[in-house]
């Protein structure tokens, strides 16, 4: 059998459900009542770290199903959709998708945008490095230049919507949150995640704030970006936004050039 | 960029830097002579364990171990991450790199994350051989290949695995890491010889030695050693080492620990005793 066809064959039996492959025993050396038990220390090798990964990025989303019920859920997203590429750090970018569809677990609707909050902290967590915009840089900048001011999102700053109250369920699920069974679950919520000086950070965004970063990440300039959070929040605070996220370093210096 | 030029890694014991150990590294130099990383844990564009390596990097000598290149590939390599790994190697300047001889990615591209045994024919030679080659001129580097631990034989070869990895050497100019665990996992999961093996492999093109841990499974047939790298190096592999050493002399020599990490001074107190069994060799050496 060419190497090819060989490692195609063991790479289905690697990522079936059953492990076991008569024609791939076949191809064995070792005496036959040995080779199932020898064929699965690599199953499990396979199965294991790709588990440890997912573990590792999705720890509220494991605790909210219970350790047996996320280990089934997850062996049947890696039998589905293993890796693609050798970066592990990359591995689950899908998951989220993939349990919105999962119909055994379709009673938690929320599941879903947890898993994005959760994935959203981990791409926090390996963004590139960027400037922040700190408040003496701020505060350099001319009166007159600020309206027109165009300020970037540092790259490490994400945010999601939902509607679901997906930062509230996360926290309960931190030592210092509240209880998961005093949450309203048909609130909906916005949430910012960064990272400073190395660490992970997340807080809930009223719609104000939350329209005021999406303004900055598309380039519009602070007068037309406040204005537009006004709009969505009357009682919107610019300087109180600005000054959180300056002095959390959640956003880039500003863009120059740009018109 | 850095303030020693280093060409190689110096023949003492160093230890494979793992995530939970960055804050410790961070915080004290630690007496270990070198380190080694996986190179595929700093890949991610930015981030505080890639910022804690470039911050060590100063202060170690290096070795990085490649856990993703897939030198068995029936597919070939995959260049994209060839570049990637060039881009790590040229910001780090590693004193040695490595990879496996097994194959980790199957042809249709899906990575499976272990690596994966190959029957030792001659188009796996072919093959391997032109992998190396390729991999060697897009790393600019000369990489040193590791023999596997392996849990399974396949019926049809051509080669044993000391011939096969001889041949890679010859053919491709590629070093060895040797791998004592892994030829112990491997002789006693195979009823081979050690020994045996140790003196059919191409000693002299050893550029690094590894040492870990693995767990004994008991089978219906008796027991089956798992490369699990999550316990202190078993005296058999201890024995194995001294062996070595005595026939390569000083050498650059890695402990490895990546399941149930210990606590850091664990983890230097095996390195200390692999740095006795160099010491012993420096001496007769001397």
């Amino acid at each position: 059998m060419r190497l090819a066809e060989l490692q195609t064959q063991m790479q289905r039996m690697l990522l079936s459900a059953s492990g076991s492959d008569p024609a791939l025993s076949g191809l064995l050396a070792d005496p036959p009542e040995q080779r199932g038990r020898r064929l699965a220390v690599y199953r499990n090798n396979v199965r294991h770290a790709l588990l440890s990964v997912l573990e590792a990025a999705f720890p509220v989303v494991r605790q909210l199903i219970g350790t047996e019920c996320f280990t089934a859920t997850t062996l049947t997203f890696i039998a589905e959709r293993p890796p693609q590429q050798p970066i592990l750090y990359a591995y689950g970018h899908d998951f989220t998708d993939f349990l919105a569809n999962f119909r055994p677990l379709a009673e938690l609707p929320w599941l879903a945008d947890v898993a994005r909050l959760e994935w959203a902290r981990n791409e926090a967590l390996f963004a590139a490095e960027g400037e922040s915009l700190t408040p003496d840089r701020l505060a350099a900048i001319p009166a007159d230049q600020l309206a027109s001011l165009r300020i970037s999102v540092h790259p490490a700053t994400q945010w999601l919507e939902s509607a679901w109250p997906i930062h509230a369920i996360w926290t309960a699920h931190q030592s210092e949150g509240d209880l998961l069974e005093t949450i309203d679950l048909q609130q909906a919520e916005r949430v910012m995640i960064w990272r400073r000086d190395g660490v992970v950070h997340q807080r809930e965004l009223t719609i104000g704030e939350l329209t005021l970063l999406k303004a900055f990440a598309t380039q519009r300039p602070l007068a037309e970006a406040a204005e537009a959070a006004l709009q969505r929040d009357p009682t919107f605070d610019l300087s109180r936004a600005l000054a959180c996220w300056l002095n959390e370093r959640a956003l880039g210096p500003p863009i120059m050039g740009a018109l | 960029m850095f303030t020693r030029n280093r060409a190689t890694l110096p023949a003492q014991a160093g230890i494979g830097l793992r995530h939970p150990h960055l804050p410790a590294f961070l915080a004290t130099p630690q007496p270990v002579a070198w380190l080694e990383i996986h190179s595929e844990n700093y890949l991610a564009p930015g981030g505080p364990r890639l910022a804690a390596l470039e911050q060590l990097r100063g202060d170690y000598p290096l070795s990085c171990h490649g856990v993703g290149l897939s030198l068995g590939s029936a597919g070939g390599l995959d260049a994209t991450h060839l570049a990637r790994l060039r881009g790590l190697y040229d910001r780090l300047e590693p004193e040695a790199i490595s990879e496996h001889l097994a194959w980790s990615t199957a042809p249709d591209g899906r990575f499976l994350a272990d690596l994966l045994p190959l029957p030792y024919t001659d188009e796996a030679l072919t093959l391997v051989a032109a992998n190396i080659d390729q991999a060697q001129e897009a790393l600019g580097r000369r990489l040193l290949v590791e023999n596997p631990s392996t849990y399974l034989r396949f019926q049809h070869t051509d080669w044993d695995e000391a011939a096969f990895l001889s041949e890679l050497v010859h053919r491709t100019g590629c070093g060895l890491l040797l791998d004592v665990n892994n030829l112990y996992v491997s002789a006693v999961n195979h009823g081979g010889d050690a020994w045996a093996m140790l003196d059919a492999l191409p000693l002299e093109a050893i550029g690094e030695i590894h040492i870990a841990g693995h767990a004994r499974v008991a089978t219906s047939w008796g027991e089956l050693l798992i490369d699990d790298h999550g316990s202190p190096v078993a005296e058999a592999v201890w024995a194995l080492l001294a062996a070595t050493l005595r026939r390569t002399g000083p050498c650059p020599v890695l402990m490895e620990w990546d399941t149930d990490i210990p606590e850091l001074p664990i983890l230097l107190a095996e390195a200390e005793r692999a740095e006795r069994y160099l010491q012993e060799v420096t001496d007769a050496a001397g």
